[in-house]
């Protein structure tokens, strides 16, 4: 079978799943008869499958030799999301759908545009400024929005507040693989030991430590912890993957337990977060900062191993006050867990890992440096997105707010998640292409 | 009329359908570390070329090859990590390339430890990749089975590239 009619095989349990969804939240609401019921749910699924089948329709024209598993994959997640914000308010779930109808434009157009992504490279140092221009606007003022005490969106009038590190991201893991292929040989070869550890020549490794500092140093300025441990994971597993050499991941791993002290310790709101994630039900701060964890954690705890099904989660107590707040967004995985039940999330982080996977393999395939380490920054980053929120909301780590790619409400994070989306196809379609 | 069996079984059949799709890309993922294995393992045992590719190629290397004749057959380096670039290294008993214990020795990660060999087949030199992770390449196509040199030729191992020279 070919790789294409492999990705249209998949595109059906996607839809499959949609109509499931929708059917089973109507049900729940008890508000239609049965055959509007199966009328709507039926719409809804063969709207998704429609744009689905536009999206794949492109692949096929666009880059036949894809990896077949990327974008059902994340079909599957948008139909994970839309169920849910569905489930918790329609305008909400109306707009997601916008969003994602311009996410896929946005797809196409990166596909369109950077056929030869290899041109990039000579972009480098432009992407690495405009990345860290863009993660300083949300301090400026008049446009900048706080949340929570970390300085993460620019307000839009009208059309949305924007997540500038969710482009961020995708411009730095562009300019480290770029870099990191010119210079692994020389990190490599140039290194001394001292002390017993082997340290990168300093001449090469300092524009590195640079632009990592830059991000950290916004990071304290938008005192964001999550997004700071995405920077820094992705650069170390760059890194690692582009010297083969163990300590520098150690010496890295070093400077970011130094960093992560210093903000756990002196900026207010992160020492908050870190004392609520050590002791998430203590009774004194149920009323306040740790309201949000504690009903994170019971509520998954009340999902079970097959969940309460579509809709059937609580999400609010009888006067009207929200039980799980900023449940479309950042604690959507909570309510997924409560829904569907443990069974129903670890299908959901295995989506995931499979997606990672796919990301890994095609930077194993290809046939340059950029390409594999370009492939492999992307994986990386998301999967430790994935990680920082479902980490955060488990528990496992400081909750922090960023977004479930694909599946929270948000339009940056659907766009910006779309563009990492055409990147990974456009480095497998070139490796997978027969010479 | 009571829908709630109904609502029950759409969740678990959501769920059914949700492990067939990951059931179905796992498998292509497991079928892919399969394939992997054996090129792996290939990559580490250095085995004799077949019997046949010496005789096959020294009856026919007039068309293939140039022959060495009097000249001094050598590999230059372009560039590759640990060679100071523009170095030759002589060809005329052939040579080895890997990152193991080999005659050029290469400190690139995309090599395996023994990578390519360039020997002596009847008056010509030939390249063969000795079932290498990451493949070599000949003037930027992929070596397939055993292929012979000409001055000029351009040899690339991961990030490391070579010419071969003989005049």
């Amino acid at each position: 079978m070919s790789a294409r009619n492999r990705e249209l095989l998949g595109l059906i349990p996607a839809s499959l799943l949609v109509t499931a969804g929708f059917a089973a939240v109507f049900i729940e609401r008890g508000s239609l008869s049965q055959n509007e019921l199966s009328d709507l749910s039926l719409t809804y699924g063969l709207i998704f499958l429609g744009l689905c089948l536009g999206a794949h329709i492109f692949l096929r024209i666009a880059l036949p030799y894809a990896d077949p598993y990327l974008f059902p994959l994340v079909a599957v997640l948008a139909c994970f999301g839309l169920v849910m914000i569905y489930r918790i308010d329609d305008t909400l779930a109306r707009q997601q759908a916008q969003w994602f109808v311009v996410g896929l434009l946005l797809f196409a157009a990166t596909i369109v545009f950077l056929r030869d992504y290899r041109k990039l490279e000579q972009y480098r140092y432009v992407i690495a400024a405009a990345s860290l221009a863009l993660l300083c606007l949300p301090r400026l003022p008049v446009i900048g929005a706080q949340v929570n005490g970390a300085y993460l969106g620019i307000r839009i009038p009208g059309v949305m507040v924007f997540q500038p590190t969710e482009f961020a991201k995708l411009g730095i893991v562009i300019f480290l693989a770029s870099y990191l292929r010119d210079t692994r040989q020389v990190l490599v070869v140039g290194a001394r030991r001292v002390l017993g550890v082997t340290l990168p020549p300093l001449k090469h490794f300092a524009p590195l430590l640079l632009v990592w500092g830059m991000a950290m140093l916004l990071l304290i300025v938008i005192r964001d912890l999550g997004s700071s441990l995405m920077f820094f994971g992705a650069f170390l597993a760059l890194l690692y993957v582009a010297t083969n050499r163990f300590s520098f991941v150690f010496i890295g791993l070093l400077l970011f337990g130094i960093g992560a002290w210093y903000l756990g310790t002196h900026v207010s709101h992160v020492t908050d977060r870190v004392d609520v994630w050590l002791d998430p039900l203590n009774p004194a701060r149920y009323g306040n900062e740790g309201y949000q964890i504690a009903n994170s954690l019971f509520a998954q705890a009340d999902g079970g191993l097959l969940g309460r099904g579509f809709g059937g989660a609580l999400l609010e107590t009888p006067n009207g006050f929200p039980l799980l707040p900023a449940r479309e967004t950042d604690l959507i995985y909570a309510l997924i867990v409560n829904e569907l039940g443990l069974v129903g999330a670890a299908a959901l982080l295995i989506v995931y890992l499979m997606f990672v996977e796919r990301g890994f393999k095609t930077a194993l395939l290809a046939r340059d440096s950029f390409s594999t380490l370009l492939a492999v920054g992307l994986a990386a980053v998301f999967a430790l997105q994935v990680f920082v929120i479902v980490g955060g909301v488990t528990n496992v780590i400081p909750l922090t707010g960023v977004t479930l790619p694909f599946v929270s409400y948000g339009g940056s994070s659907i766009l910006a998640n779309f563009v990492l989306l055409a990147l990974l196809l456009l480095v497998s379609d070139k490796a997978r292409r027969p010479a | 009329m009571n829908l709630e069996p109904v609502s029950v079984a759409l969740k678990l059949g959501f769920l059914v359908v949700l492990y067939l799709f990951l059931l179905w890309v796992v498998r292509s993922a497991l079928k892919d570390l399969r394939r992997a294995q054996p090129s792996a393992d290939a990559a580490y045992v250095e085995e004799a070329p077949p019997a046949d590719a010496t005789a096959m190629h020294s009856a026919a290397d007039d068309m293939l090859g140039d022959h060495v004749g009097g000249g001094e057959p050598r590999l230059v380096v372009e560039h590759a990590a640990g060679h100071p670039d523009g170095i030759a290294y002589d060809l005329s008993s052939g040579a080895t390339l890997g990152r193991g214990n080999v005659e050029i020795r290469l400190e690139d990660p995309f090599a395996s430890s023994q990578h390519a060999r360039i020997e002596r087949q009847g008056g010509v030199l030939v390249l063969e990749d000795l079932g290498s992770t990451n493949g070599t390449f000949l003037n930027e196509e992929q070596l397939r089975g055993i292929q012979p040199l000409h001055h000029g030729d351009r040899i690339r191992i991961g990030d490391s590239e070579f010419s071969y020279l003989q005049d």
